[in-house]
This record gives C-alpha cells, structure tokens and sequence, in this order.
C-alpha cells in the first residue's frame, strides 16, 4: 500500500494520477492510485469495493430458487457460469442427476456464453487502444451470439436456463441450424479479427506489455485466459469436468501462451474462440435425446435437497470460479462463498503495472478482463491508524438491522 | 484494413432501427422473456409463485396473487412454478409508463 | 481595409465550413464502421447545445488563464483558416502571410493545451507535457515542407503567390517538381498529427488522460475548443489542396461557370484531402503511444521534409 505521507510531493514531475472510479478506460468502478514520473508508472495502489452488494449476505436470506436467480445477476456477463456452478452444488449436496441432454444442452450455452464474453473483450481491448473501427467488427459478431441467446433462451444476458436437476428450455432442431449457422459467421469474423490484432498497429501497442512470468502467475494463483497466456496449463474443463464436457474432452485442447504479455492474453482468447467453436459444433452432433430435466415441480425438488455442503467449480470466460455452498436442510441456505475469476486476477494487476507508462494501463487493466461487480469485496481501513479489519457476517448483520 | 474500411464504406450499415419499417418493429422470437399474462380464473391460490419469486414482484390478494411489474426481472420463475399455468410470459417488451401508478393499473 | 472587410466576412463562412466539414468526416468514418452515424449538421447541434450549457471553472484552476484560452485557441484557428479562404475569394495576396497562418495554427493548438494545463487537473498536465512532445515532432517537417514550396514559387511567402505560381506554370506543384511532391507528402503526413486525431491523438487520448486539456472544461468553453479543432482541420485541408494540389483547370472553371465554381472545387478538393489524411487514419489504425509517434515523426517525415527543402534550394 502507498503511502501519500511518503511521496515526495516536491520532485516536480512526480505526482499521483487517480484512475477510476469513473474513468473512461474502466466500464466499472474501481480505484488505482498511480504514482507516476512523467509517463512512467512508479507504483499502484489498488483499492474495490465501490460496487459491493452483499449477494452472498444477501443469498442467505433466500431460499434456494431465488438465490439462482440472485446469483445469476452477480455478473451481467457470465450469468450462466455463476448459475450451472451454484445448481451443481445444489445437485450434489440433494444427490440428483440431471439428464445426459440437459448437461448438453448446458455445455451449449455455456460455450456460446464464453463466445460472446470474449468477443466483447476483444472489442473492448481494441477500444482502450483507440481502435474504434475494430471494436465495431467485433461487437457486430458478438451481437450475432446475443439473437442466437434471445431464441434459444428468451434473454440476451440473463438466460434463466438453468433449473435444479436441469435446464428450462430445449432446443430446437431449427435452433440447432441455426447456431450451425452463426458459428460457421463468427469463425469467419474471428479470422479477421485475428488477422487485425496481429497488424502492426495493434501488436505495437499489446505486445511486451503487463508482463506476468510464470513464476509469479504461480504465485499469485492467478486464473483462467490470465495464468495461460503466463504458460500455466490449466482448464477446469479438461482438469475437472463438469456437465457434458467428460464426453467432449476430445473436441477441444487447452490454449497456452509462454509470453505473459497483454498481446498473449489477447491471443489465448482469439485462439480460444476457435475452440469453443469446436465444442459447440461437436456438442450438437452428439447431443442425446431425452428429456431435459427431472420433470417434476421446482418446489418440490427444492424441499428435497436435504442439510449438507459441497464446493463446486466452473472455468468460466474469465477464469475458475468457485462456490461453497452450504445448505440448511429446509429451503434455504447457511452459507454461499462464491470465489469470482476477477477476485484471483485483480491481485497481478499490480505486478504487471509498475514500471509501464501512463498509455499502457487501461491496456493492461484490460487484458486481465476484469468483471468488477463479482470481485468486490468490504474490508474496513481505518483511515487514521491504518489498521485493516474485515467484518463478519454478524456484525454486517447487526449494521443492516 | 483499410480495404475493410473502404468496403464497408459502400456496404449497408449493421445498425438496426427500432422501427424497421413505420409501424413494424424489429421482430422478437417466440421465446422471449416479457410483460407477465395472468388468468385469474385459472388460478387456484397455492400462492407458491409468492415462495419462488426472486425479486419479491408477487403479493396475495384476496386468495389471488397481484404482480407489481416494476419490481418484475422477467426470469420467468413463476410461470414455471405455477401448477395451473395461469401465469404465462408474454413477447410484449413495450411497458415503459410515465408513472409508477400506470405500473401497477398495468 | 477591403482586405480586412473581405477577410471578416469570412469568418462566419469558415465557422459554418468547418462544422460542415466535421460532420462529414463524421458521417464516413461511421459509415466505414458499418454505422448509420449522426445527420451531417450533428455538429452544429452539439455546438448550440454547449453554448447554452453552464460553464464550470474548478476551483483549483487559474481563472484568468482557464476562461481565456477558449476564445483566444478558437479565434487564432478560425483566423488562420479564414485567410486562406479569404485569400482565394478575394484572389488577391494582400493579407496572406504563409508563416502568419502556420502561427496561428500553431498558436490554437498551444492554447488548448494551455487551458488544460492551467485547470489544475493531473490529466491536463499529462496531457500538456504529451503535446508539447507531439508540438516538437510534427511542427518542425510541417514548417518545413511549406518553407521548401514557397522557395520554389517564387520565392515567396505569400499565400496567393503559390496558388499564382502554379497558376503560371500550368501544373500543380505537387506534380511540377519532385521536391514539392516530397513537400507534399510530409505535410499531407503531419495533418493528422496537427489536428491531433487517431492514431495521433495521445495528448487527448479517451481512454488514457480522459480527453486531456479538454477534462475541465464544460458549456461554451468546450464549444469554443470544439470549433478551435475543426477549424483546425478545415484550415489545414484547405492549405494542403490550394498549396499542392491547385490544378489550374480549377482556375479555368471560373472562366466558364463563374468564381464560385473554383471555391466549390477548392473546397472539394480539400475534402477530399480530409477524408483521406484525418478521416482514413482514425478509422484504420489504433492509437500510438507517445514514444512511439515521435520516434515515427523523428524518422520519417522530418527526414523527408529536410531533403525537400534542399532538393528546392538545389533547384530540382
């Protein structure tokens, strides 16, 4: 942590630049403190917490249906990851097992929900590096993904697919053409894309910077396209499978990166569209018949889920995510701990940013794709002494009451 | 890049009016998520769509259910959750009022 | 005093011209994104619409500086664009001063950063510190490649001499010598650098400084700043046509159609020198860094600029 006491505020050309909370670069809200010299960043203060929510307070005050729906709107990107991690827990805590096609058909949609996140990330890299014309191509593609979503789902963001023991909706043999059809476009656009984050112009700004070794991507625990364009192979998908992804683990192989640099993130997502486009297609060649979910009414598979705990994780766009949950054997829960991807990668921010210049942090900002709203967390600095406290859930309790 | 530039300079724009055409607008699929329809005759008062509604959007009345729309995040649970179907998601997405007492007259 | 009343009837055309101009360069460059884009006089409604807003001094600024600076980078660019105009109305060189105009341009572009600078914002001083670094890499091959044509037209520094001069010689002077076309091409390069757009917008970089200089500033002072950059624009387009690319055909157009018909050529023309040096650039590359812009002035144009000018001293 900084201390502004310490600064030599007399050395003209040193002086401390705020990023954020409203910033242009940062799409939400979070704090950097830089401290530069010139254009050179000398040290970064990292401060969150400017949207905490208290969901997971929040989630123990619901029964089970609700919390789904509340962890659904943690993150307005990846809403079917946060859901298939939470009804995973739920299912291996009350012993249910959802049908072969339901997992499917969550494999689908997840996959396409990866499609659209990264999409929206490149877009955004190339936004941050005033590449306008590119942000537009590639959000036109994503925009293909989000109709495929409202038919499939009914929703572009928030899909509601997810139900205990399985999914709501099936698809479709006219939707299955279909995401056929808009996979084989966005193939085609990502080519393209590619081909234009490797044009000079692009590479010059991405590549070389926000180094991450992977020494310290190892040390740091950081996840997901973040520690595998440091060179960590690691994919829940491949290392722990989850839904239908055991039975296609042969259509896809884990992207890894040596570089560590922002140039490397970005292409570890590019390359991973390709893959995604495999799995979608392969998941519906092999898509099984039957039904979709145990057929019986959710309140009733909701008062069958007995006392018991269990952690779940999922890879979700941006990395592992994790859930703890703990149920009280009524309808309810006892506990939700929900470890978000950008929780983990937030801390290397810091690593990669001291030493680059002013124009390179909102590049490197980016490059770990933050997703602020799930990562934000209350620790308490009293602003006198220094002293850190966090608060438990009983004395967040006693102050909302 | 530039050649993309240039092409698309001669090519129609993406964007997609609200009104495609006057009086027509863009099309929404059949399942989309909109306005909740409510048979009250078919309704029987179990009142568990009360129990698993997320956002606190449904309250008793008179052994019936009344919805309060600006509370609704259209997920859709309730329409599941009801053993009668008496509640059904409908395509309509124009519900924008002026005031919070035309919300509820809805 | 004919001159200077031509020259203030001017002023509201060139106002009008610039935003025009704006708005067209808006409308391509959505157009080649696959967007509809804002109508075309978009820019005049943005412009009423910040004159009636409120305008904010921070209270960290030095006042006088900060309300000051608008008005004076507004005027010098629209002055600077409207004596070329002016000139080519008139066609007379009697108020044409090349190096007037250059320092006018130059002037504008130092208010802004000046205003920025004064508002006692961080961002304001990076953006400063990052124009001047800009101001040294384009402005020296910009002044130079003009100083290289007026040699060869004469010499001579006034406006109106050169656009004679190529008048005279029944060629465009980008054409008539390999030192003028040199000339041309650097300052054909160095526009999109003086207007400061992508890839060449770093002291106003959005997502880095936060539009730099212009963070503080709100209601008629941003409308004047607006108007000091498209001016800008317009001014240097229509100087980069007329000085270069003054094909006398154009002149001939006047003999037949009238003189309007030579204005609306000019100021075609100096369109399209827009769209292809400030509408193309931003739309097909990405912002550079500032380290990397200089090194690209430093090693290009620069050079380039400097063997234009001997080239012309030698005669070529």
């Amino acid at each position: 942590m900084v201390n502004e006491r310490e600064v030599k505020y007399d050395e003209f050309a040193r002086f401390i630049l705020p990023v954020g909370p409203v910033h242009p670069a940062l799409k939400e809200p979070f704090h950097l403190k830089i401290i530069v010299k010139r254009e050179e960043v000398l040290d970064v203060e990292l401060r969150l917490g400017h949207v905490h929510r208290g969901i997971e307070f929040l989630a123990e005050n619901r029964n089970l249906i609700q919390a789904i729906y509340l962890t659904e709107r943690i993150c307005g990107i990846c809403s079917h990851s946060h859901t298939t991690c939470f009804i995973q827990a739920l299912e291996e805590v009350g012993g249910l097992k959802p049908p072969e096609r339901a997992l499917y058909l969550r494999t689908l949609i997840f996959e396409l929900e990866r499609a659209h996140s990264h999409l929206l990330l490149l877009g955004i890299m190339a936004y941050q590096i005033g590449f306008d014309t590119l942000f537009m191509y590639t959000w036109a593609a994503r925009e293909k993904v989000l109709d495929l979503f409202e038919e499939i789902t009914g929703n572009r963001i928030h899909h509601a697919m997810n139900v205990i023991g399985g999914v709501r909706w099936d698809l479709t043999p006219k939707m299955a053409e279909k995401t056929i059809r808009v996979m084989k476009d966005i193939e085609v656009t990502t080519r393209r894309i590619y081909d234009f984050f490797r044009g000079e112009t692009v590479e010059k700004r991405l590549s070389g910077v926000g180094l991450l070794s992977q020494h310290d991507a190892h040390e740091l625990c950081v996840v997901g396209p973040t520690a595998r364009a440091s060179g960590l192979v690691f994919d829940v998908r491949k290392d722990d499978p989850y839904a239908a992804y055991g039975d296609l683990n042969d259509s896809f192989s884990v992207i890894s990166k040596k570089e560590g640099d922002s140039y490397a993130r970005t292409e570890v997502r590019i390359l991973e569209l390709f893959e995604l486009i495999n799995i979608v297609q392969a998941a519906l060649d092999r898509l099984p018949n039957g039904p979709i979910n145990l057929g019986e009414s959710p309140v009733r598979l909701m008062r069958r889920i007995p006392r018991g705990e269990a952690i779940s994780r999922v890879e979700a766009p941006r990395g592992e995510l994790i859930y703890f949950v703990k149920t009280n054997g009524g309808d309810g829960l006892e506990r939700l701990k929900i470890r978000t991807p950008t929780l983990a990668n937030i801390i290397s921010l810091k690593k990669m940013l001291i030493g680059c210049e002013i124009a390179d942090v909102p590049v490197i900002v980016t490059s770990i794709d933050p997703c602020l709203s799930c990562a934000n967390r209350i620790t308490l600095v009293d602003h006198e002494t220094g002293e850190v406290k966090v608060v438990n859930a009983d004395e967040l309790r006693r102050k909302k009451s | 890049m530039i050649w993309e530039a240039l092409k698309s300079l001669f090519k129609k724009p993406l964007t997609v009016q609200y009104l495609t055409k006057p009086d027509e607008k863009v099309p929404v699929p059949e399942r989309y998520r909109g306005k909740i329809s409510y048979n009250r005759d078919a309704c029987i008062g179990c009142l568990l769509c009360i129990r698993t509604c997320p956002a606190g959007a449904i309250t008793a009345d008179e052994r019936k259910v009344s919805f309060s729309l600006d509370r609704c995040i259209f997920c859709g649970q309730c329409s599941e959750t009801c053993p009668r179907k008496a509640i059904e998601i409908t395509s309509k997405f124009e519900i924008v009022v002026y005031t919070k007492s035309e919300i509820a007259s809805q | 005093m004919i001159a200077l009343e031509i020259l203030l009837a001017t002023l509201p055309l060139v106002f009008l011209l610039s935003l025009l101009f704006e708005g067209i360069d808006r409308k391509v460059h959505a157009r080649m994104q696959r967007r509809i884009g804002p109508p075309i006089i978009q820019p005049f409604y943005d412009f009423i619409k910040l004159l009636v807003k409120e305008n904010i001094v921070p209270t960290t600024a030095a006042r006088s500086i900060f309300n000051a600076s608008p008005s004076l980078a507004a005027a010098s660019s629209i002055v600077g664009a409207a004596i070329p105009l002016a000139n080519l109305i008139a066609r007379t060189g009697i108020i044409g001063d090349l190096i007037l105009v250059m320092y006018l341009l130059t002037m504008s572009s130092i208010m802004i950063v000046v205003g920025g600078s004064s508002s006692g914002n961080p961002y304001g001083a990076v953006g400063f510190s990052r124009k001047i670094m800009m101001l040294i890499g384009y402005e020296i091959p910009l002044l130079i490649s003009v100083v290289s044509i007026s040699i060869k037209a004469g010499p001579s520094l006034i406006y109106y001499d050169i656009i004679l001069a190529q008048i005279k010689s029944d060629k465009c002077l980008a054409c008539a010598y390999i030192s003028s076309a040199t000339a041309a091409l650097t300052f054909l390069l160095c526009i999109s650098a003086a207007v400061g757009v992508v890839p060449f917008d770093i002291p106003e970089a959005k997502t880095e400084v936060i539009h730099g200089p212009l963070i503080e500033y709100s209601g008629p002072q941003l409308a004047l700043l607006k108007l000091a950059k498209s001016s800008t624009i317009f001014s240097l387009s229509l100087l980069a046509f007329t000085l270069f690319f003054y094909f006398p055909t154009i002149y001939e157009l006047s003999i037949v159609l009238g003189e309007i018909a030579t204005l609306g050529a000019c100021l075609l023309g100096s369109l399209m020198v827009m769209l292809l040096t400030v509408t193309l650039p931003r739309t097909v590359f990405a912002r550079l860094k500032i380290g990397q812009a200089f090194k690209t002035y430093w090693f290009f144009p620069l050079p380039m600029a400097i063997t234009s000018l001997m080239l012309s001293v030698l005669g070529w």
